[in-house]
């Protein structure tokens, strides 16, 4: 089984870190089983962040056929701006990665039946953006969600959501809630559980799936 | 012949940028047709609805793109002369101006 973890030009550290961090530790907790690594949809090598200028390094291509996880993040940079001042905002830098070479590899992975694509915060909106995942059921970070509603998701208010091959999470830290709850689907309680002991974290909120009872309005 | 009719040179923002479309209108026995045509990429409208208001038409119309990004659009514009002007609405993002001229036969 793999997690890759995608790294793309102005990619938000925090969202693959925390990820990136739980799933490694979940992964020595099942003796090395999970195959945690940055990938690159284009090569391995360093991939510039969006902060401040941290740069993380991926040891491999993103290989659709891997089964196991494929996680995105989402993009760190100005919100306010005019793109057609050339102002580099979030949702430019997400619209640029929705036209790389990851799309067609990520279209891939959502036909592979043994491959689960997560996002964290922005990862949701640029696959929105490339049509991705139109009619799916998702999350963004809290001030992408009616553009990610704008492009024909079913945009849902939890910090993750499972919609079966698609598991998104809310803003930034939700990468923690995400990496935990993969570790549980994939694992079971018992490994997430022990990485919450080791990370002094508890994962918050209720993981929303369309699934049960309608609530009344009250 | 609706006022509408014709080809025009529109500009509207999209949250990554303005987007330079061409629309072309077409009036087939009272049923107005459309299609836009931006990056490379032609859509047809949906759902055209055209009324006489003074000095011109009120139009509206739905459409989807999926270049610069997907989006599905509602428009919403006042035709009057060789100008037309109004909004764009992608779900609940903010209204966006939109703003065309209508192409010399």
């Amino acid at each position: 089984m793999y997690a890759q973890v995608v790294l793309f030009e102005g990619f938000d550290p925090l969202d693959v870190v925390a990820p990136f961090e739980v799933l490694s530790a979940g992964s020595d907790a099942v003796g090395g089983e999970l195959i945690v690594e940055l990938v690159a949809a284009k090569r391995p090598g360093p991939v510039v962040s969006g902060t401040r200028g941290l740069v993380l390094t991926a040891t491999a291509v993103l290989d659709p056929s891997k089964p196991g996880f494929i996680v995105v993040p989402g993009a760190s940079g100005p919100l306010d701006g005019d793109p057609d001042a050339g102002a580099e905002t979030i949702p430019v830098l997400l619209a640029r990665f929705a036209e790389t070479g990851a799309v067609p590899l990520i279209r891939q992975a959502f036909d592979n039946p043994e491959v689960t694509v997560a996002t964290v915060c922005g990862g949701s909106l640029a696959l929105a953006m490339a049509g991705l995942i139109e009619g799916r059921y998702a999350v963004t970070h809290v001030l992408g969600m009616d553009v990610l509603e704008a492009t024909g998701v079913n945009s849902v208010r939890a910090r993750v959501v499972d919609d079966g091959n698609l598991v998104t999470a809310g803003g930034v830290t939700s990468g923690l809630d995400l990496g935990l709850y993969l570790l549980e689907r994939a694992y079971g309680p018992k490994i997430s559980r022990a990485v919450e002991i080791l990370f002094e974290y508890e994962r918050r909120g209720t993981v929303w799936v369309n699934a049960g009872r309608e609530p009344v309005a009250v | 012949m609706t006022a509408i009719a014709g080809i025009w040179d529109v500009e509207l923002k999209t949250p990554i940028g303005s987007l330079a479309v061409v629309y072309t209108f077409v009036d087939t026995d009272g049923a107005p047709a459309g299609t836009a045509n931006g990056r490379g990429e032609t859509v047809p409208l949906h759902d055209i609805v055209v009324d006489d208001v003074a000095g011109g038409e009120h139009v509206t119309w739905r459409q989807s793109v999926t270049k610069p990004m997907r989006l599905n659009l509602d428009f919403d514009v006042t035709v009057a002369g060789d100008s037309l002007s109004g909004h764009s609405r992608a779900g609940k993002l903010p209204r966006t101006r939109v703003t065309g001229t209508r192409r010399a036969a």
